[in-house]
């Protein structure tokens, strides 16, 4: 059996490699960085998404795992779809049986599982697993594409330090924080706690109160902290996807029935601004 | 500029509820909430640059929903009536259906609501032998030329092919319009052409079953310095702070 791994982002990989090194499988990675988790190791330097769909198909696996960033969702769809796969994503565990797969995904933006099942070969993402991979002997070998049909004119990082995605305290902004100004509150009570801010969707990507790469929700970051603080955040179901694992939930609005309620463990009924004074205040003392 | 849109009918998010061992479904339906904005891009280059929008919807063909469609502005709608359907079934039901209208434009929606799988946009590309741009948040399109500005969270990346070509959009290109009554009279006029269609999905679903977390739910009010004393005392007790 053949499995081939990809992840644009180096935690995405590592999540893929696990699963896969439940397999008595030879092992294929691709990935920008080299990492020691497959038995070979295919390391490029400038992605062209045709290319790599060219390429893992070259490869005729019988399971292609990847992680669940964008980038990886897009790769691992038309890969199924250039093969005629099924394509399954968002596994948080996964079983073969002969030539049946069996996967538990999340569904509902996380509100459910959902076990299904397929023949292999089939495409699949990883959304979730505690379970760590093993360093292995790696060959490591170079990978570079031609230009496909895609051209790229430009990539602009938006990484703006920590991330939400590691830090152990959260301070989540909403629309309901009311301005990006009223963001520096959020930020002096993150310093003073020890965390890291991140936003809604909406407040990153569109509003930009909050830089884009700390997003949290069901397409961008899922976060694990054991402290998330949400400040005017209401509690759409994609942005709830991204905080459930979070270990304790509080949440500030002025609204006692927002929905976020039902996903927190405590809601502060009140302004997020004057919350954020008082609760840095009180903190240092 | 001949223009396809994918949308999915799907069971409001915000109302589905879990309770004990079972997921609450049957609640109202509503357009998939990022395929809104996909329609409304679709609309908007049809309103810049004359053509036709054909909607095509798969699975559940509710009524209300195909006529909000058509009300924003769509022309019509392919309403293709599946029973049950995995990202390869529903790609396939509108791969066959929509070859014959020769697409410039295929645009979907980057994310469902329900099932999210982000998979279809990525498969019909394939099936249809077009490039595929994702996440799509800006775009301008200059005569066979697409260039966008595509979201991927960690870097935004700028990308330019040639049409005929598939995306996908999120929430962050357009407001999505909300139809006027008479636009919503008129819609009763245009033209929805059901199909039944269903070839085999490759993977069989179960049920889904909820994933609750437990939490305690404590509202905090009055006050908001002895609020936060409150709150100050309670996470040190939880140990997370």
């Amino acid at each position: 059996m053949k499995i081939v791994v990809f992840s644009e982002s180096p935690p995405h990989y590592r999540m893929a490699s696990a699963l896969a090194q439940g397999f008595n499988a030879e092992l294929i990675g691709i990935s920008p960085q080299p990492q020691k988790l497959t038995d070979v190791n295919y390391v490029y330097d400038k992605l062209d998404e045709d290319g790599l769909v060219d390429f893992i198909s070259s490869l005729s696996p019988d399971v292609v795992i990847t992680g669940s960033v964008r980038r990886d969702r897009a790769i691992a769809s038309r890969v199924a779809g250039r093969l005629r796969l099924p394509y399954i994503p968002d596994a948080v565990s996964l079983g073969i049986e002969g030539n049946v797969i069996k996967v538990t995904r999340t569904a509902y933006s996380g509100i459910a599982l959902v076990d299904v099942t397929a023949n292999i070969p089939a495409v699949i993402t990883v959304a979730g697993t505690s379970i760590q991979p093993k360093e292995k002997e790696t060959k490591v070998e170079k990978l570079s594409f031609k230009e496909g049909r895609i051209k790229t004119l430009s990539v602009k990082s938006t990484t703006s330090g920590a991330s939400p995605a590691t830090a152990q305290i959260v301070i989540g902004v909403g629309r309901g924080m009311g301005s990006k100004e009223n963001v520096n509150y959020a930020e002096e009570l993150a310093k003073s706690l020890g965390g890291v801010v991140g936003g809604s969707r909406p407040v990153c990507a569109d509003l930009h109160w909050v830089s884009e790469d700390r997003q949290i929700g069901l397409s961008g970051l899922r976060i694990r902290p054991k402290l998330y603080i949400a400040l005017g955040i209401s509690g759409q179901p994609q942005h709830i996807a991204g905080i459930r694992d979070s270990k304790v939930i509080v949440a500030v609005n002025k609204d006692k029935d927002a929905p976020i309620l039902e996903n927190a463990d405590y809601l502060v009924v009140g302004d997020a601004v004057e919350f954020c004074k008082l609760m840095k205040e009180k903190f240092k003392r | 500029m001949n223009i396809v849109v994918g949308f999915k009918i799907v069971p409001d998010d915000t109302m589905i509820k879990a309770t004990g061992d079972k997921i609450f479904l049957d609640v109202p339906l509503k357009i998939s909430t990022y395929d809104k904005n996909a329609i409304e891009e679709a609309i908007l280059l049809k309103e810049k640059m004359g053509g036709k929008v054909i909607g095509i919807t798969v699975g559940n063909i509710e009524r209300k929903s195909v006529r909000e469609a058509l009300a924003m502005g769509v022309d019509e709608v392919l309403a293709i009536k599946t029973q049950k359907a995995d990202v390869y079934s529903t790609s396939l039901a509108i791969t066959e259906n929509i070859k014959a209208f020769n697409p410039d434009l295929v645009i979907f929606g980057e994310q469902t609501v329900d099932s999210g799988t982000s998979g279809v946009p990525g498969y019909v590309a394939e099936i249809l032998g077009l490039p595929y741009l994702s996440n799509v948040k800006s775009l301008t399109i200059e005569g066979n030329l697409i260039k966008v500005e595509r979201g991927m969270v960690s870097y935004v990346e700028e990308d330019e092919t040639q049409l005929p070509a598939v995306i996908s959009v999120g929430g962050e290109i357009n407001t999505p319009r909300i139809p006027s009554v008479r636009q919503i009279m008129e819609s009763a006029k245009k033209p929805v052409r059901e199909v039944e269609f269903n070839p085999e999905p490759k993977v069989s679903i179960g049920e889904p079953k909820p994933l609750i977390v437990n939490r305690k739910k404590t509202i905090i009010e009055g006050n908001m310095s002895e609020a936060v004393d409150k709150l100050i005392s309670q996470l040190r007790e939880d140990g997370v702070l």
